[in-house]
């Protein structure tokens, strides 16, 4: 499988690339490729360039800045695992599979935006932000946000993500579950969970749903039953039964939606269960 | 800046085990499809999807799937195949583990089996059973069933950690 005829621009400077998707909106920027090649060999999307970002080294970093974790957008899931970001970095190690891990970034990942992708659950109960650039401006935005849609990230013609902004949770307790069919596939179900504890009484509490929805969600009602209450089984048990509340399923080849319904449940209390031991 | 038109080729480099090469490519060439062009046949064409793994080379000193990189991508890379395994007709540790321990049938995911190996070995020169099956977990073999495959890459593992092994990696 060949991708189609393409035009291909490597540009010298970061500005000089938003430049060119400014002016070439059915332009395509090329991170790490690993959705995108992809989707070219199909024919799912023709653009017209594609514009190699990968070897800009001013967007691949981690860097710790107080209470901030700041991620370049060409970080790849590889670099991020080793960063020991909590929760962020184990959600890394189910992305794909080892050498997915080592090409794919995660600029290029929320970029992309697939239903099914592990980072937005984690990113979205830890309120990241992503910030936006393009050659005129820059904006910050929540996650939530920025992720309007299915494969519609909030990005205009020209803009680029730059960088995610996380805060620190290494005072939580954190696990991310993934339900897959087989190894290195996408999640039939992908629960993030972080828990602040206070003696055994939930301080803090968010759990983030992602592969049920159109988007990322937050499972509000199962945060709701655990949040100001001491940990039980019964519990637990409660607000995974509640975290099916926030799903809404589409069947498809990795299984039906009511199987994903109950999943989310399975999923949930596996994810508490597994952030309890840490 | 540097515009390659959908219909032009564009000159670019190469080094693949150690040996240079420059082509002229159009910017949807694969990196996989170049490599066996120059001759690097060990590169396999699985699926072509970045599901089986079959295309793994090193690049640049990670691992990656060659069907899913684009040779213009790979410019100026340095890459590293089976072919460049072996040394003064000997074969690598890794090599050696796989013939010793029948790690193979039909030897259509060897080589990128073997590649794999090769980084997952550079990267956790110990690895425990749990680390080795994911580590490979991105190569498919639909003949071994793995067993081998697994038990191959913990005696090369034990051969490149022994003294008599000099450390290739």
């Amino acid at each position: 499988m060949y991708p189609p005829k393409i035009g291909y621009v490597i540009p010298d400077t970061l500005e000089e690339a938003m430049e060119f998707l400014e002016n070439h909106e059915d332009a395509r920027p090329l991170a790490g490729g690993h959705s995108l090649i992809p989707a070219l060999k199909l024919r799912i999307i023709r653009p017209s360039y594609l514009v190699e970002i990968r070897r800009f080294k001013e967007l691949n970093y981690v860097k710790k800045e107080g209470n901030t974790y700041k991620i370049g957008a060409l970080t790849t899931h590889y670099d991020i695992i080793k960063a020991n970001i909590p929760l962020l970095s184990e959600t890394a190690t189910t992305i794909g599979d080892p050498q997915v891990r080592n090409m794919g970034t995660i600029g290029g990942s929320i970029s992309h935006l697939d239903p099914a992708a592990d980072y937005p659950a984690a990113l979205i109960a830890m309120d990241a932000k992503v910030v936006i650039k393009s050659r005129k401006s820059e904006r910050i935005e929540d996650f939530k946000n920025f992720a309007k849609d299915m494969f519609t990230p909030d990005l205009n013609v020209g803009e680029l993500v730059t960088e995610i902004k996380l805060p620190d949770f290494s005072n939580y307790k954190f696990s991310y579950q993934k339900l897959e069919r087989r190894a290195g596939d996408f999640a039939i179900v992908g629960v993030a969970v972080l828990l602040k504890l206070n003696g055994d009484v939930v301080e803090d509490v968010r759990i983030g749903l992602t592969a049920v929805n159109n988007v990322a969600v937050r499972a509000k009602g199962a945060e709701e039953e655990l949040l100001g209450k001491r940990l039980s089984d019964e519990l637990i048990e409660k607000a995974s039964t509640r975290s099916m509340e926030s799903a809404n399923p589409t069947s498809d080849l990795r299984g039906s939606a009511e199987y994903k319904k109950k999943m989310v449940k399975v999923m949930t209390k596996r994810a508490i269960l597994n952030a309890l031991k840490r | 800046m540097k515009i390659i038109e959908k219909d032009q080729k564009v000159k670019i480099t190469l080094t693949v085990n150690g040996e240079k090469h420059e082509v002229e490519v159009e910017p949807r060439r694969l990196l996989v499809h170049v490599l066996r062009e120059l001759g690097y046949t060990s590169v396999h064409i699985g699926c072509d999807t970045s599901n089986c793994g079959a295309c793994t080379v090193i690049m640049n000193g990670r691992s990656v799937k060659s069907c899913t990189v684009l040779a213009v991508e790979a410019n100026g890379a340095e890459i590293l195949t089976v072919e460049g395994l072996s040394k003064d007709g000997k074969l690598h540790p890794i090599q050696e583990a796989f013939w010793d321990n029948h790690a193979l049938q039909c030897g259509y995911c060897t080589p990128g089996m073997i590649m794999q190996a090769y980084w997952l070995l550079k990267e956790n020169p110990s690895p425990s059973e749990e680390e080795i099956r994911e580590g490979i977990s991105g190569n498919l073999c639909r003949c071994t069933g793995y067993q081998n495959i697994v038990k191959a890459i913990k005696d090369a593992s034990l051969r490149l950690n022994q003294k008599e092994y000099p450390r290739q990696l």
